[in-house]
């Protein structure tokens, strides 16, 4: 084995709202996870909507009133945010922000929000009403109450950046994992894959399967993920509909989209999630090289057909591969 | 004269023991929030049992202490021998150890869709299984 292949570096931190670990492989090992780390933390301060001073903060302050101008990163992400709005309206949408305040809300009064609330709130959430300005690089919102939310897009755009900074340190071998969105560069030294393994929906301890990838991503939405129980013991996941402002009940849930760019796999994982086994699958046929592993509430697994070879079951899970 | 002086060594006592007080607080924070979880390769285990212990920084809240057996060069099984939660009522740290065990028979590098948010068990997990490496 070549010397620098030999030389590995390993971090966690926590960053975005999430535990987030990166290893890589190279001479430079090293000096990259200070730098991934560095660009982390400089992409959560463009989009984050906690930090009073990021361009979506601005954005969100000024929603009604003015466009703000913005760093041509957090425009780009606005953009591809709106393309996968348009994508599968009702499925996702970048301005669910004040839908998801509202279940914040109730997720710490341990109550479900009434439906008037939900019914007032739902016009606001609307993509056609972020108002992107390609000359001046201004992104602004037209009514105000309306706030745009990259909850289901930023980690996967910081997963693209970060494959971006170990490239410059030379580094031809490395995973992060992102709370749970993982993205690899390279195989490992040895040649072998990555084997990245899917988390059982319902089993804290399990995981229903791995798949061997290099060079992708791997990201996974699910029920599990974050939820609320409610007074009357029903659970709350945080997966929205923008059409019915409930958390979507598609009969799916945990989905995982395999493919090569991480932030279009965040977004994509959140549209089937929402959109459900029929049409999601018929939405993936149109998208090149974008696989996926689907869980329904059965506990049934459906794997597409382009991962038949890179998907290893565990024992006692049960699958079905599509097409 | 004297009484100023005793007065101003006081003062200036305080102050720098504040300070430190300060420092190693900041310290101790610090270090929680950048706690490393570096490379134990789970391929190159020799076998046999490991305790591992994470002294839990400076004020020893987050100590544990564990026992990992590797067989046929896998991690079998981990046991938590002593930690700072009195009667044993938090049961996280065994979803982990179950983690770890199957994610390393399975040989899966990482979990999508899993959020790892306790390091400090995993810590000490590692640190068995520096010395169980071999070349």
């Amino acid at each position: 084995m070549l010397l620098e292949t030999r030389l590995v570096a390993q971090t966690t931190h926590y960053a975005m709202g999430t535990v987030m670990t990166h290893k890589a492989f190279g001479l430079y090992a090293e000096d990259s996870l200070a730098a991934v780390s560095r660009e982390v933390a400089r992409i959560e301060g463009l989009l984050s909507r906690f930090l009073p001073d990021s361009d979506i903060s601005r954005v969100n302050g000024s929603a009604g009133i003015k466009s703000e101008k913005v760093g041509l990163e957090t425009y780009e992400v606005l953009s591809k945010a709106v393309e996968f709005s348009r994508f599968c309206p009702g499925c996702f949408d970048v301005t669910i922000d004040p839908l998801v305040t509202l279940w914040h809300i109730a997720r710490e009064s341990f109550a479900q929000p009434d439906a008037f609330s939900i019914q007032q709130v739902l016009p606001l959430v609307d993509y056609r009403d972020l108002i992107l300005d390609p000359w001046e690089i201004t992104a602004g919102l037209r009514n105000v109450g309306q706030a745009v939310d990259l909850g289901g897009i930023g980690k996967g755009f910081a997963g693209d950046k970060i494959l971006e900074v170990f490239k410059q340190f030379d580094i031809s071998s490395a995973y992060s994992n992102l709370g749970g969105n993982v993205v690899t560069l390279g195989a490992k030294p040895d040649g072998s894959p990555w084997h990245v393994g899917i988390q059982h929906p319902r089993q804290e301890n399990k995981i229903i399967g791995s798949v061997s990838v290099s060079n992708q991503t791997v990201v996974t939405s699910g029920d599990y993920q974050r939820y609320f129980t409610d007074c009357q013991g029903k659970r709350h996941h945080h997966i929205l509909s923008p059409t019915t402002g409930y958390p979507a009940e598609s009969g799916l849930i945990s989905v995982s989209i395999v493919s090569e760019k991480s932030l279009a796999a965040d977004a994509l994982s959140t549209i089937l999630f929402v959109a459900g086994m029929e049409k999601g699958l018929e939405l993936l046929r149109n998208l090149p090289q974008t696989e996926a592993i689907l869980v329904d509430s059965d506990l049934q697994v459906y794997v597409t057909q382009g991962l038949r070879y890179c998907f290893q079951v565990v024992e006692g899970v049960e699958v079905t591969f599509l097409g | 004269m004297i009484g100023w002086l005793i007065a101003l060594t006081v003062v200036t006592g305080l102050g720098i023991a504040g300070g430190i007080g300060w420092s190693k607080l900041s310290k101790e924070h610090r270090e929680a929030r950048s706690l490393p979880l570096n490379a134990v390769d789970f391929s190159k285990l020799n076998d046999g049992t490991y305790h591992g212990a994470y002294a839990g920084g400076m004020y020893k809240w987050r100590a544990n202490e564990c026992q990992v057996a590797v067989s046929s060069g896998k991690v079998t099984d981990i046991q938590l021998v002593a930690s700072k939660d009195p009667g044993g009522k938090n049961t996280q740290h065994k979803e982990l150890y179950d983690r770890v065990i199957q994610a390393q028979t399975l040989q899966v590098d990482t979990i999508s869709g899993a959020t790892l948010t306790s390091k400090a068990y995993l810590q000490a997990v590692e640190n068995a299984l520096v010395p169980a490496q071999h070349d």
